[in-house]
């Protein structure tokens, strides 16, 4: 067939590509019906249409694909035949929408033909025009354009008057001068879209759903405004601030900046962008133009604080004007259209009447929509009767079936807040109606009624009165003398004058004496203050005078800490014959539930401790709920394992001792860290733990498929999934695993969820649903509750509620508020960010404020900060977490589809087809590298060059016993080279492998020795620690050693076993390359000008081995080392082969692995724990991508298996120790301080220690000359904590750049390092800087520079400062 | 400067190319123009008279009429 065919316009490519993408789906059709009020002739109506698709070509264009790429042509369409259908017999509108509904659905077959019409009769004086076009050639502009031409030409039939001229534009010349527009090169525009689109974050979020799915099906929601919203609407777009060029430009920017405060209200994400489609119909000649026109453009704005409708708008009208300047016919491309998520459609065309006869138009939904678009309103007034109605298209991917009720909803509220009071904060309206408040606020009724902790535990006294209650080593004492010795501590305290309300301190260790004294006071209706053995004595003072304590009880052990205390302290060790006379039994009690139980001490944010007094009617709900939740019959054996100090305790001491469990108690040890949990674990006694995430991450990958636990309640900090998943598999699946989640000042846990693995796939366990008889609110700033899946902060309410702070009114006001949901009531703000997801379960999103959890441990870093600013030498503090490294699990790693490099490879950085930066930035200078590499040929004249200089031995070649390095040797006997091996015997090499060596040198006949150093070990270790591998130690041991036997024996070169991938990890970088000019010489000047530079780096080689021989410059002239692979291109394959012809190797067994050294796995273990890769991934790489290796085969090498008892055996033949590392990216505290002097870590360690207790002092402390600030002049703690280890270790101030070329230099460093803040005075040498990073750093400072500095510059003035310096001097110098 | 205008908006931007358009007529509110018209008239404008609009200064008062205009680039000149 002869078709002129034309291609397709930008916009018109991403439309085919949806239309391809999504077979079988009506995803483009765009339906229109007309109805017609009035007497029609259907005659005139078909000729009409003829007339109407003879002249607009649209109608006529066919799309069809050649070679993948389509293309549009212009069909014939002669003698349509309109299809007219009879409704007359139906007798409602059912039937009718039915058919349109489906008919509108049906997928218009592009090729065949681009539209489907019909007319449906309904009676004699009312019929129905159905049209549904293509995208491809229309928009709404076009619809009313066709309406209009279509009415015309009918009216023309029924005048029978001459026909309005048939001379219309034509689409397709629109569609070639876009073709030809898009050729252009409009710059500015351009420049500007790409600008904006670097300056947007991801889309946001709409109610918390990340949409992955590539979804298309949505539904239509319309939404008519009504009279008095339009008017209202049409009077704001008059106001004199507001008012744009025209009323339909401010109502669009009114519009538009409605849609990015209801964003920002429902995603919480401050800088948005909201697409608008531009109509293009600017020129004359295109005006009327019947085709797919419009092309959509971003509109931007970043919410501020304290935005109001009208600032909002006042900045949307400036943005606005930016869009409709730079929005210009074929200006769209993907990045554009890919950066936004919402669409706003403002649709200024009206439809007019048809010949007279009165229209209502409908734009039918064919319920699909863009994927890539979640939401789009479209604003309309098809009848131009002034009331304006929004269609909201709702992608199903963000909106469930509820939101597409609410979502709109939410919309209006927010626009008649605007509506009502234009100044008013965009934060402060609710977005929820009165329906959802009330579906909000159901909560259930409460399942049962609270029994008393202390009569469950007499009831288990009466019946299981001999079982173990308590049990600590071998020693364990039953529920009546545990009654029994409870009773007479009570009475011994009564007789003493202790009564009711009373505080007792409680400083004890974990254990009898400890439980005793809690139910003593519980009995005696007194209040408890738990002392943990190792709280600072300032503070513990501090908690006995806050809390009105009249008594402290302790123990012997820890009474003499007690000496300095101003209180009446009762020792129950040295009273205990006392204590025993009294009698046995305890009267009868009547339990106040409002008295206080206990009170429990958190971090404040003041500096000092916060009281949190829990009554006895919150403790008893709690356990009420946990015994009946939890246990459910069973009885409970916990560990009393955590601190008393910590309400998480509260579950394992009470939960036994009210089922009958035991509880098994473990004392911790006066100082260092404590192990118990690993005792427990050991043990295994217990059939229920309570504990922390972090505890969980301590247990790591350990066995524990034995262990009798089935009950883990987890709660204190935000918990994991991938956490959760490993201990429900370290349990064998046996156990259940619960998220409980609850501030102290709530008692315990309120909210709770059990894990289920098939369901929590996000990256937190929900925390779930509120206990029996607790409330939930979840509300924003001014307290409106906020819809289901919208973050909002969470409130508490209900029985389980703290009675306040002990003597802090204040706080206790600010915390617990009035419950406006519950009058009467309070609640309290927990400060905790939260969501309920579409599931009905609550998310915890994080903290609004600096309170942060360690361990489970609340802290509020102002308490920490407050500390340290009352130390005599320090000025200001800060203190920051900072979260290590994460480590990220292996089941979340991709590796490169090409080179296989792992995704956590540094700065690794993937494409759409899953290809590694590394990989895509070699094909740019590939064919330079190929340049760099010889032939064998080569390698024979070059070390046959000096032949004769030695009488023995032309080289010296470096021989593992692997097969890379046995091949080498062959073939350099097979060039008939006189060989000395040499191999290093660094202690572990497989015997095997020594085996294979002594048969490959025997049969080859050359000449052998073992090269070795008593300081191996230590070199390892040093290697583990500088490299985290064995290797980089290894290797330089034998260059150090090989040179020195080279030199004694007068041998000019030494022949290495390095891979191709190894040159990349240890000679070359893609730095080398960039430079046009550079030849292999000068790339050879700069690789051995870095072996120098590497000879001299000062490591445990440096210090241990025999290194004078590289201070005299001729040795590196008299020993040339020279890479065989640089001359060699063989493969693996060739090489087994030349090997099993000619050398007999065998691959040895003994190490379990394809490697021939026993430590190479220590190594890799070492790595890959510190940072997540395997050593080898890299180098491997670089093998795959010069085509050495294929991707199978390394991938298959990295992931050997790794014996780890073997590993760590080794380490302790070494003497490496292993850092305590746990899972999950662990957090630390680092404290910032400002002040004449630098302070000594030990000095500020030991201030602290008697301030506040252990777990709050910052592990690091760093000097600073001043504290970073932010532009409204807080303390900036992203600069803070954005800085590393290393720069924290040193003793260097840090200081940012401060001029243009330290700025240069800093941003080489940062790229080159892949660190994210290097202050002027960092030194280059301690940021982990080494020979290749100094290659890397110079060259790409030469080449921005157009300089020629040498490499040992920067080791010579290794800071920012000085090298800056330098260059100013050398370019100052340069110009006079 | 006005003829130029004039002849600009009728041959590229006015819905009608008949209609005669004088220095007073209201471009923005009767409809000759829209707001993307508008716009292409800027750039005319700021093409032929080398300079840049500021966003600030897109308003009704500025753009209303030919003369409204050519008095704020007389003022902005000025």
């Amino acid at each position: 067939m002869d078709k002129m065919k034309t291609g397709l316009t930008a916009s018109q490519l991403s439309l085919w590509a949806g239309h391809k993408m999504h077979p079988g789906v009506p995803l483009l059709n765009t339906a229109y019906t007309f109805e017609l009020s009035g007497k029609l002739h259907i005659s005139h109506f078909r000729k009409a249409f003829q007339k109407l698709i003879d002249a607009t070509d649209a109608f006529r264009m066919l799309y069809f694909e050649e070679d993948g790429i389509p293309y549009q042509t212009l069909g014939k369409l002669e003698n349509f035949e309109m299809e007219v259908i009879d409704f007359s017999a139906e007798s409602d509108q059912t039937g009718i929408i039915n058919y349109l509904r489906k008919r509108s659905q049906q997928r218009i077959e592009i090729e065949k033909r681009i539209f489907d019409t019909a007319l449906l009769r309904v009676s004699e004086e009312h019929y129905i025009w159905f049209l549904n076009m293509h995208h491809l050639v229309t928009d709404v502009v076009s619809f009313k354009i066709i309406f209009a031409r279509m009415g015309g030409y009918y009216r023309d039939f029924e005048n029978n008057t001459a026909f309005e001229s048939l001379d219309v534009p034509s689409y397709l010349d629109y569609i070639r001068a876009t073709l030809a527009e898009q050729e252009d090169q409009k710059e500015e525009a351009n420049s500007y879209w790409r600008d904006k689109i670097d300056n947007l974050s991801q889309t946001p979020a709409l109610y918390g759903t990340k949409t992955g799915a590539d979804t298309t099906a949505s539904t239509r929601v319309s939404v008519p405004l009504g009279p008095d919203r339009s008017t209202k609407l049409r009077a704001i777009a008059n106001i004199p601030e507001v008012r744009s060029w025209t009323e339909h430009l401010s109502l669009f920017n009114i519009l538009i900046s409605l849609l990015h405060v209801y964003l920002y209200r429902v995603s919480g994400q401050k800088e948005l962008a909201v697409g608008a489609p531009s109509h293009n119909r600017t020129t004359r000649k295109f005006q009327e133009v019947v085709g797919y026109l419009i092309e959509i453009f971003p509109l931007a704005i970043r919410i501020k604080e304290g935005d109001t409708f009208f600032s909002v708008l006042q900045r949307i009208k400036l943005e606005a004007n930016d869009y409709i300047r730079y929005a210009q016919q074929a200006g769209i491309t993907p990045e554009i259209s890919g950066s936004f998520n919402v669409v706003l459609n403002y649709i200024p065309t009206g439809f007019s009447d048809f010949s007279g006869i009165e229209t209502k138009v409908r734009w039918i939904h064919p319920d699909h929509m863009d994927s890539s678009h979640q939401l789009r309103c479209h604003v309309v007034d098809f009848d131009a009767k002034g009331e304006i109605v929004l269609l909201f298209d709702l992608n199903h991917a963000s909106f469930n079936k509820t939101l597409r009720k609410r979502a709109p909803q939410h919309f209006l509220q927010l626009m008649d807040a605007m509506l009502d009071d234009m100044h008013k904060e965009i934060d402060r309206p609710s977005l929820i109606g009165e329906e959802e408040r009330k579906a909000l606020l159901v909560n259930p009724a409460p399942k049962f009624t609270t029994e008393s902790v202390l009569r469950g535990f007499e009831e288990i006294v009466t019946f299981h009165g001999p079982s173990v209650a308590l049990r600590s080593g071998d020693r364990t004492m039953d529920y009546e003398t545990l009654n029994k010795k409870a009773n007479q501590l009570a009475n011994y305290m009564q007789d003493s004058g202790v009564r009711s309300g009373e505080k007792l301190g409680l400083y004890f260790f974990r254990g009898e004496n400890y439980v005793v004294s809690v139910l003593a006071s519980l009995k005696l209706g007194a209040t408890f203050v738990p002392i943990p053995s190792d709280l600072p004595i300032t503070r513990m003072d501090y908690i006995l005078k806050n809390s009105d304590c009249s008594l402290l009880l302790t123990e012997s052990a820890l009474k003499a800490k007690t000496s300095d205390l101003d209180i009446l302290t009762v020792d129950v060790d040295t009273l205990k014959e006392d204590i025993a006379k009294a009698p046995v039994t305890y009267q009868e009690w009547e339990e106040d539930r409002d008295s206080i139980a206990y009170t429990l001490y958190t971090s404040g944010s003041t500096g000092m401790p916060k009281g949190v007094m829990i009554p006895m009617g919150a403790l008893n709900n709690y356990l009420s709920w946990a015994r009946n939740y939890y246990a459910n019959g069973e009885a409970f054996n916990f560990p009393f394992f955590t601190s008393i100090g910590f309400d998480l305790t509260i579950t394992s001491l009470f939960l036994p001792l009210i089922t009958g469990g035991e509880l098994v108690i473990y004392r911790e040890s006066g100082h260092g860290p404590d192990l118990s949990l690993m005792q427990v674990l050991d043990d295994n006694k217990v059939n229920a733990i309570k504990l922390t995430p972090s505890h969980l991450s301590f247990i790591g990958s350990r066995d524990l498929s034995s262990s009798k636990i089935r009950t883990v309640i987890v709660g204190g900090e935000d918990f994991k999934t991938g956490t959760a998943g490993s201990i429900f598999a370290s349990l064998g699946g046996k156990a259940v695993i619960y998220n409980e989640y609850g501030p102290t000042e709530a008692t315990v846990g309120c909210v709770v969820c059990a894990y289920d693995k098939s369901r929590h796939n996000g990256t937190s366990v929900p925390i779930g649903k509120p206990i029996d008889n607790m409330k939930v609110y979840v509300l924003d700033a001014y307290k409106n509750l906020v819809p289901v899946q919208v973050t909002g902060e969470l409130y508490l309410s209900g029985p389980g509620l703290s009675a306040g702070y002990a003597n802090m009114e204040q706080l206790t006001k600010e915390k617990f508020v009035d419950n406006p949901f519950l009058p009467g009531t309070k609640m309290y703000y927990t400060g905790d960010l939260v969501r309920w997801n579409g599931e009905g379960d609550l998310e915890y999103l994080g903290r609004i404020d600096e309170q942060v959890k360690l361990s489970g441990f609340r802290i509020e870093l102002a308490d920490i900060e407050a500390n340290l600013s009352n130390h005599p030498d320090i000025d200001t503090a800060a203190v920051v977490v900072m979260k290590e490294k994460q480590i990220i699990p292996e089941s979340e790693i991709i590796n490169c589809s090409e080179c296989g490099l792992p995704s956590n490879y540094p700065n690794a950085d993937f494409d759409e087809g899953g290809i590694c930066h590394l990989c895509n930035a070699f094909k740019g200078y590939k064919e330079k590298t190929d340049k760099y590499f010889k032939t064998e040929e080569q390698l024979r004249k070059l070390l046959t060059s000096k032949k004769g200089v030695n009488e023995s031995y032309d080289c010296l070649s470096l021989l593992s016993g692997g097969k890379d390095s046995t091949y080498i040797l062959a073939k350099l006997v097979n060039m008939g080279l006189r060989v000395l091996a040499f191999t290093l015997d660094n202690g572990y090499i497989s015997d095997q492998a020594k085996t294979n060596i002594n048969k490959i040198v025997k049969k080859l006949g050359v000449d052998h020795m073992y090269g070795e150093t008593p300081h191996m070990n230590k070199i390892f270790v040093d290697s583990l620690h500088r490299h985290q591998n064995v290797c980089n130690g290894c290797f330089k041991t034998i260059y150090t050693l090989s040179t020195k036997v080279a030199l004694d024996k007068n041998i000019p070169f030494v022949v290495t076993g390095l891979s191709r991938g190894q040159f990349f990890e240890t000679r070359l970088t893609e730095e080398l390359f960039w430079d046009e000019t550079i030849s292999n010489a000068g790339i050879d000047r700069t690789i051995l000008e870095a072996r120098k530079l590497y000879h001299q780096e000062e490591d445990a080689v440096k210090q241990l081995l025999d290194v004078s021989m590289f201070h005299d410059e001729s040795t590196f002239t008299k020993v040339q080392f020279v890479d065989f692979y640089r001359y060699s291109d063989v493969s693996l394959g060739e090489m087994l082969h030349f090997l099993k012809e000619n050398v007999d190797w065998v691959r040895p067994t003994d190490t379990g692995r394809s490697t021939n050294c026993l430590i190479n796995q220590l190594g890799i273990y070492v790595h890959k724990k510190e940072k997540g890769y395997s050593n080898y991934s890299f180098p491997y790489s670089w093998d795959v991508r010069l085509g050495h290796k294929t991707r199978e085969e390394t991938l298959e090498e990295i992931n050997e298996y790794i014996d780890e008892t073997e590993v760590k055996r080794i380490m302790k033949e070494i003497g490496y120790e292993e850092m305590d590392r746990q899972g999950e990216g662990r957090k630390r505290l680092v404290g910032y301080y400002t002040g004449k002097v630098r302070l000594s870590s030990m000095d500020l360690n030991r201030y602290l220690s008697e301030k506040i207790p252990q777990f709050m002092i910052p592990s690091v402390f760093k000097h600073l000359e001043e504290l970073p600030l932010t532009g409204n002049g807080k303390v900036n703690k992203a600069v803070l904590r954005s800085l590393n280890e290393v720069q924290l270790e040193m003793d260097t101030p840090f200081v940012a750049p401060g001029n243009e070329i330290e700025e240069l230099l800093e941003g080489i460093w940062k790229e080159v390092m892949g660190l994210s803040k290097i202050g002027v005075y960092d030194n280059f040498i301690a940021l982990g800087g080494h020979s290749l990073a100094a290659i890397r750093v110079t060259t790409r400072i030469n080449d921005e520079l157009g300089m020629n500095f040498p490499l040992n510059k920067i080791f010579e003035l290794p800071t920012i400062s000085d090298y800056a310096k330098f260059i100013e001097e050398t370019l100052e110098a340069l110009m006079q | 400067m006005k003829d130029k205008i004039i002849n600009y908006i009728k041959s590229e931007i006015s819905n009608d190319p008949l209609q005669d358009i004088g220095p007073e007529d209201d471009l923005l509110g009767s409809g000759i123009i829209d707001s993307l018209g508008m716009m292409k008239l800027v750039l005319f404008i700021e093409k032929e008279c080398h300079m840049k609009i500021n966003n600030e200064d897109m308003t009704v008062e500025n753009f209303m009429t030919v003369q409204n205009i050519l008095n704020f680039l007389g003022k902005d000149q000025g």
